[in-house]
């Protein structure tokens, strides 16, 4: 129900007439909305918060930067004017929530500056203390997020007992949530999880009863980090909490009660990605992960966990183009098979639509490499350092020189071009030519095998070894005649790439091994 | 996923009312009380005095008898000195006789610097150490967010104990140590040798600063335009002080006279005023000098209030020199009983310092040393 609400207001606004229909769009679109119509400090705020956490969830950081800038500008602008008329609270909630804009956009600092200014007039206030734990969350700071939403909470617990209003209840559950982020990121999961699971109680409880009626009655269900109304705020929180929760399950290999939770997760919102790539990771059977997976891709096709989830194994299928997802899973699964020239296709129209998405720039990186076009790769804007330090790895490995004995010529491989050979195998990058020579050609090496492992008596059974220093691995363990001692030389064909002791190997065909002279 | 959540609010809580503008005139407290500064003059004194020009992002500033000491982008430097490694992300530089410590409240970091030779010593610190003091050799830091009072000792060795939530100021008293805990609203007192608390108290919590004299603490607490004190002595609460609309900072402008009792500064940046006040002092003392007054012929102030542009909100005395400072537009005021003058915009929370010959601050824009001599 909650996804066809989403939908239909895709259909009534004219700005995401176009073929996306990613979860945050419609968040995006009434963040968009706000900024045009309410032009209020809290508006404001709030407005380009939001769309800055909805574009660094969609893995667009130009844009996201934007946004945050803004924020601080605002937030800058009210600390001042509030200065200047003497209003030293709206002075303290204005720098609070600017050492929050400052804080996203990595300014560390800055951020402890402002949050130590909020801290000195407003230390009373469980909110300005929360707003300093969520700007040392956003600068990964975990421990000083700890310590200052433990201050939250012991605040507004007080404060709640004292007037246990819906008002106090929902906020006490905020500043639980922070305390459960940080600790999470000091490993004390245990506590984060009682945390969780009181604040999941809490607001599934009977107080709540009048703010899930309004809620139901407005059809609000949208998700953000700075919400606005009670509704917005249960909602969120409900969600971030669950999802949180449910992660923690799944750490802890409770795997039936972290289905159970992303289950829950959808029944309030049907197109979480979070949770349908969560389902999709943990599902049994094959046609529920293949489900998940088409959902999860339609709610955010540019989760890189999602990405790297589903390039985790090989992936079947013909995608059509309906949806943004669908183009993405399509390119995903053209580059897998190493038909990089119609991935370029789907990868380029997608880039013309989406040209500050990150993902979808590295994706093309990535590609453009397996191609062997570094300039094109190199070209690619990628401002996460992450992706971009993959893409450059990446390009590393194109130029490599393809190994000699790829076009033809009978010479023992040296360890550099077997490792170059590892590269090319899991990046997908031989040609259809190199494979038909790799499988006519054998190889003769001096190996040294590990540890035989027991076998019927006269024979001695290898499962791989390393070849000049170079990792291989059989595909099964392999009995040879004989009681053969090192030195050894093995005669092989080479099948693949494969992970041998968490490292990358070489998967070999054994043909003979003997005494090597 | 793991983005926190906030909820900005409308409607404002009871303590943030209570903190809204006031009437710009003095409460009757207040009148009690004399502002320091005159209407603001807009008139800027540059002197300037270039010492030298380092490429400098933050700084933190510190006036020692060797000199001054500046730290920035990982190094700490004594000016026309010696030069050390430093730590990245500055904050307080804490002055002792022979040394000075300079703090990395975001890295956990301390380096120790003897002001002689340079030597320095690097110390990891529990979470966020945010102030700190020497006794003799010894540093002692709290760590608001470890909850700590930690002892570097000049040999090297550390010792911690644990303090209530937020401990947010160190000060020392006759030779003990007192820590308030502004969260929880607790007072320690701290036998340095020991690093035991030797007494503590529940006081008003939320205080934005605290200063000891020899016989009390006195703790300024915005919300409720008042001083509260408390004697060391006994550790008990004494009658509050109201001053302003929304104090919050305070010096010690002089001790005692044989006509006045100890005054006060306290910076209130809702009035942008600075008032002094009179520090707490026994009946007999107050009759007495009241009596010696009036055979004086003397008032207790001079008349006239007086305001700044902008609203200060802290305040610094060191002999006949007093400075403002406006945290919010990083204004730096030279002040007398009289009237304010602006000596510099654009300066950091640390980036300036009262020394034994004026004011010195850090200049982003020419990136240089200021200075305005008395």
């Amino acid at each position: 129900m909650k996804r066809a609400f989403v939908l239909a207001m895709f259909v009534t606004t004219s700005a995401f007439a176009q073929s996306t229909r990613v979860a945050s769009d419609f968040e995006i679109a009434q963040m968009e909305k706000q900024l045009a119509q309410s032009h209020d400090f809290n508006s404001q705020l709030s407005g380009h918060l939001n769309l800055g956490d909805v574009r660094t969830a969609r893995n667009e950081p130009s844009l996201a930067t934007v946004e945050y800038r803004r924020a601080l500008s605002v937030a800058t602008e009210e600390r001042l004017a509030a200065r200047r008329a003497s209003d030293i609270s709206r002075y303290a909630y204005a720098t609070a929530y600017a050492a929050v804009a400052s804080a996203k956009l990595g300014r560390s600092s800055e951020t402890f500056a402002l949050s130590d200014e909020a801290l000195r007039y407003d230390s009373e206030s469980a909110k300005t203390w929360n707003l300093c734990a969520n700007a040392m969350t956003a600068l990964r700071l975990p421990p000083k997020a700890a310590g200052a939403a433990r201050n939250a909470v012991a605040l507004a617990t007080a404060e709640t007992a004292k007037s246990p209003t819906l008002e106090n209840e929902l906020d006490l559950a905020i500043y639980r949530y922070a305390l459960a982020i940080a600790i999470i990121d000091t490993k004390e999961n245990d506590e984060a999880e009682g945390l969780l699971s009181t604040i999941v109680t809490t607001l599934h409880g009977p107080k709540f009863d009048p703010l899930r009626k309004e809620i139901a009655r407005g059809e609000s269900f949208q998700i953000y980090s700075t919400a606005g109304s009670r509704g917005d705020a249960y909602n969120s929180l409900l969600n971030r909490s669950q999802l949180l929760l449910a992660s923690l399950y799944e750490e802890s290999d409770n795997i039936a009660a972290a289905r159970a939770t992303y289950k829950q997760v959808l029944d309030a919102r049907s197109d979480d990605p979070t949770a349908l790539a969560a389902l999709a990771r943990l599902s049994a059977s094959s046609n529920d992960r293949d489900r998940y997976f088409i959902e999860a891709f339609d709610a955010n096709p540019f989760s890189i966990d999602l990405i790297r989830e589903f390039q985790s194994a090989p992936r079947k299928g013909s995608p059509d183009e309906s949806t943004t997802g669908s183009r993405v899973r399509k390119a995903l699964i053209e580059m897998q098979r190493g038909e990089h020239r119609a991935a370029r296709t789907t990868l380029d129209a997608l880039v013309r639509e989406f040209p500050n998405n990150d993902v979808v720039q590295y994706l093309a990186a990535m590609n453009d490499a397996a191609l062997g076009d570094v300039e094109r790769a190199r070209s690619r804007t990628i401002h996460l350092s992450q992706l971009r330090a993959e893409v450059n790895r990446r390009i590393r490995d194109a130029e490599e020189p393809a190994p000699a004995f790829l076009s033809g010529k009978r010479t023992p491989p040296t360890a550099r071009e077997m490792r170059t050979l590892i590269a090319m195998f899991t990046q997908n990058r031989l040609t259809p030519e190199q494979r038909a020579t790799l499988d006519q050609f054998t190889l003769t090496s001096v190996a040294k095998f590990d540890a035989p492992t027991p076998g019927a008596p006269g024979t001695t059974v290898f499962e791989g070894g390393t070849i000049d220093g170079v990792p291989f691995a059989f595909s099964e363990p392999t009995a040879f005649q004989g009681t053969l001692v090192a030195p050894l030389k093995l005669t092989y064909r080479i099948l693949g790439a494969t992970q041998r002791n968490g490292t990358d190997a070489l998967l070999l065909e054994p043909l003979k091994v003997e005494a090597a002279r | 996923m793991n983005t926190p959540l906030t909820r900005p609010s409308a409607t404002l809580s009871r303590r943030e009312r209570d903190l809204r503008v006031r009437p710009s005139h003095p409460s009757p407290s207040a009148r009690r009380c004399r502002s320091a500064a005159d209407e603001g003059l807009g008139i800027f004194v540059f002197v300037l005095a270039a010492f030298f020009a380092a490429p400098i992002s933050a700084q933190s500033i510190a006036s020692t008898a060797n000199g001054i000491v500046i730290a920035h982008d990982n190094v700490i430097e004594l000016q026309g000195g010696w030069s050390v490694a430093g730590v990245k992300n500055p904050g307080r530089i804490i002055v002792g006789n022979s040394r000075v410590a300079v703090l990395d409240p975001i890295a956990n970091e301390l380096r120790v610097v003897d002001l002689e030779s340079g030597r320095a010593q690097h110390f990891a610190t529990g979470e966020t150490p945010i102030d700190g003091l020497f006794i003799g050799r010894d540093f002692f830091i709290i760590e608001r967010d470890a909850r700590t009072l930690e002892r570097c000792g000049a040999d090297g060795t550390t010792a911690s104990i644990d303090t209530a939530a937020d401990p947010a100021f160190i000060r020392e008293a006759n030779g003990l140590i007192y820590v308030y805990a502004r969260v929880a609203g607790m007072l320690h007192e701290i036998d340095p040798r020991t690093m035991k608390i030797t007494r503590e108290t529940r006081v008003a919590p939320f205080a934005t600063d605290m200063e000891l004299d020899d016989g009390n603490a006195y703790l300024v607490d915005a919300r409720t335009a008042k001083m509260h004190v408390v004697d060391l002595a006994t550790l008990k609460a004494q009658e509050d002080i109201e001053v302003g609309v929304v104090p919050v900072d305070m010096a010690f402008v002089k001790g005692p006279t044989p006509i006045s009792a100890r005054t006060l500064a306290v910076a209130d940046p809702s009035a942008k005023r600075v008032w002094v006040v009179e520090g707490v002092q026994s009946l007999t003392q107050a009759v007495t000098r009241g009596f010696l007054r009036g055979l004086l012929g003397a008032g207790l102030f001079s008349r006239g209030a007086s305001q700044f542009p902008t609203g200060v909100d802290r305040v610094f005395i060191r002999g006949s020199r007093w400075i403002a400072y406006d945290s919010a537009s990083g204004t730096l005021y030279s002040f007398t009983k009289t009237k304010s003058t602006p000596i510099a915009k654009d300066v950091g929370p640390n980036a300036f310092a009262l020394t034994a010959g004026g004011v010195v601050w850090w200049d982003n824009a020419v990136r240089r040393l200021q200075k305005l001599p008395d």
